[in-house]
């Protein structure tokens, strides 16, 4: 027991001065900051005013509201953020096979995944947080929502379970590369997908597909089902549980993503070979 | 001369033929991220049959047709300036005896090539089918859909290649690149046809090049408005296509005054 607690310590020690470092090397190149500041803001914005559009064209969205669709949304783009934060590199995991990166991994005594993904924490993500959170305000401004305690626990749990979902699926995509051998990114189409399923009512989509997303790739708990049954919208799922479920089921995808890495990792050979 | 480029364009073609596994991959994602959009058209359609004068038959037609494309337009322009800045190969490029961006322009030719048959026929094919066929509304407009493509295709690449471009006084352009990325999806109408934003919103965009990218075409081949107004559309089209040339040859001539002075 004392050993896992000095082990964690330790972890937590590395954290701490990787961030610091993420810190340093996101200064290097200032036009960047500049970058990312607008163009991530941007897109989220954008995304937004396009919802708004639509809503006032077609009157509303599958029965939801545009409030409602504003809460979604600002939830949606706050786990997207923090997933952006801490597992991002699951989608350039291609290029650190093939380029033979992780032979600096497996040399440290700390866990291959927990280097990958702490050591190329992404700072910048913080800038899709801040459009996230104004849209979700806004939404719930506009829902009325009260906002309790339980109110509070329960976004914070569903946004936990979320993000280890979208952080899960990112790693599963990630580690073909170890049997591809390929460099391929799909983070942009990955985006692009979960975008669509989780920015919009899931319900919009055909039975075989809500299915498909609730049980096989459980995208639909991301935000649709905690969302739904937290407004009371075309609830399928509902009750105080929800958001424990989406927790439980981030805790899935990323203890078997966690576990198809490793297996991927067994098939890794160095650069030299 | 020509031939020179020709070459460099087959050697594009061999070299993305290379990983098959990002062919399939592609063409799974792309085709995934294409019928969400139908079914996500078709929520919306639910219960009203013309939306903005357009159909739902129409916007499918239009998503199948803006997916195919988005394959047609993915430029590599930006990322290869980026790197020859990056690691310094730009100044070998340029000492070679051809035009360094005429090279990057043929690889953009070449990796076309190649997606028609690994990507765009298999999402024509699969869009027909699990969608639907994408008929052209008005096929006497033919012609005038292929000229606008064409200069779609070269807008879109000289505003990428601009892009590019700032990577020689930033180094870094990730960033950027991606600003653009966002712009072009979101006003191009690639994604939502821009008849559906406010029409303030409308009119300032019909002002910028991006709508002449994805929108014009597209509007063509669903039958959306007239001949008339495809005409007047394609001069602003056309007037765009002269000032990005004229920029751009303006700023390459710029750029490689620059690696040559600091190059000695």
């Amino acid at each position: 027991m004392v050993r896992f607690f000095k082990e964690l310590g330790h972890y937590l020690d590395v954290t701490v001065h990787v961030i610091k470092m993420a810190f340093m090397t996101i200064i290097e190149y200032p036009s960047n900051i500049a970058g990312w500041l607008i163009s991530n803001p941007l897109q989220f914005i954008m995304g937004f005013a396009i919802i708004k559009f639509v809503v006032e064209s077609f009157g509303q969205i599958n029965g939801w509201t545009y409030g409602q669709l504003a809460f979604l949304y600002g939830l949606s783009v706050i786990s997207h953020a923090l997933s952006m934060i801490f597992f991002v590199q699951g989608w350039f995991m291609g290029y650190f096979v093939i380029e033979g990166e992780f032979d600096r991994y497996l040399t440290r005594p700390l866990g291959v995944l927990y280097q990958f993904f702490f050591t190329n924490i992404n700072i910048f993500g913080i800038t899709d947080l801040i459009p996230g959170i104004l849209v979700f305000i806004y939404g719930c401004v506009k829902c009325h929502v009260v906002v309790s305690p339980l109110f509070v626990i329960q976004i914070i749990i569903m946004l936990v379970g979320a993000t280890f979902i979208r952080g899960g699926i990112y790693i599963l995509l990630g580690s073909t590369s170890f049997h591809t051998r390929s460099a391929v990114d799909f983070g942009q189409y990955t985006q692009e997908i979960m975008d669509k399923t989780t920015m919009y009512p899931l319900s919009m989509y055909p039975e075989s597909m809500q299915f498909i997303l609730t049980y096989l790739i459980p995208i639909g708990w991301v935000s649709f089902y905690p969302v739904s049954s937290l407004l009371g919208v075309e609830a399928k799922f509902s009750g105080l549980v929800i958001p424990f479920v989406t927790l439980a089921v981030g805790f899935i995808v990323m203890l078997i993503a966690g576990a198809y890495f490793n297996f991927g990792l067994r098939k890794y050979e160095s650069a030299g070979n | 001369m020509l031939k020179k480029y020709l070459y460099v364009i087959k050697t594009q073609i061999i070299r993305s033929m290379a990983y098959e596994f990002n062919v399939y991959g592609n063409i799974i994602m792309q085709t995934i991220i294409m019928i969400t959009s139908a079914y996500f058209w078709r929520a919306l359609y639910k219960g009203q049959t013309m939306v903005g004068d357009v159909d739902v038959d129409s916007m499918l037609t239009y998503v199948i047709m803006s997916s195919i494309l988005s394959v047609l337009f993915i430029t590599n322009v930006e990322r290869r300036i980026q790197n020859s800045v990056e690691k310094g190969t730009v100044a070998t490029d340029l000492m070679k005896p051809i035009n360094v961006f005429g090279v990057y322009f043929a690889e953009d030719i070449g990796n076309i090539i190649a997606l028609v048959f690994q990507n765009i026929l298999p999402i024509f094919i699969i869009g027909s089918l699990m969608i639907k066929l994408p008929t052209m509304a008005n096929p006497k407009d033919i012609p005038l859909f292929i000229i606008s493509v064409i200069e779609s295709f070269l807008i879109n690449w000289l505003v990428a290649a601009l892009f590019g471009m700032i990577a020689f006084t930033a180094v870094n352009i990730d960033a950027l690149i991606q600003v653009k990325k966002h712009l072009l999806r979101l006003l191009s109408g690639s994604i939502i046809p821009i008849w559906f934003f406010p029409v303030g919103v409308q009119k300032v965009l019909e002002g910028l090049p991006f709508v002449y990218i994805y929108q014009l075409p597209l509007s063509i081949y669903i039958g959306k408005g007239s001949s008339v107004e495809y005409l007047s559309q394609m001069r602003i089209q056309f007037i765009w296509l002269v000032v990005l040339s004229v920029v751009f040859f303006f700023v390459q001539n710029k750029v490689i005054r620059k690696v040559m002075v600091q190059g000695g």
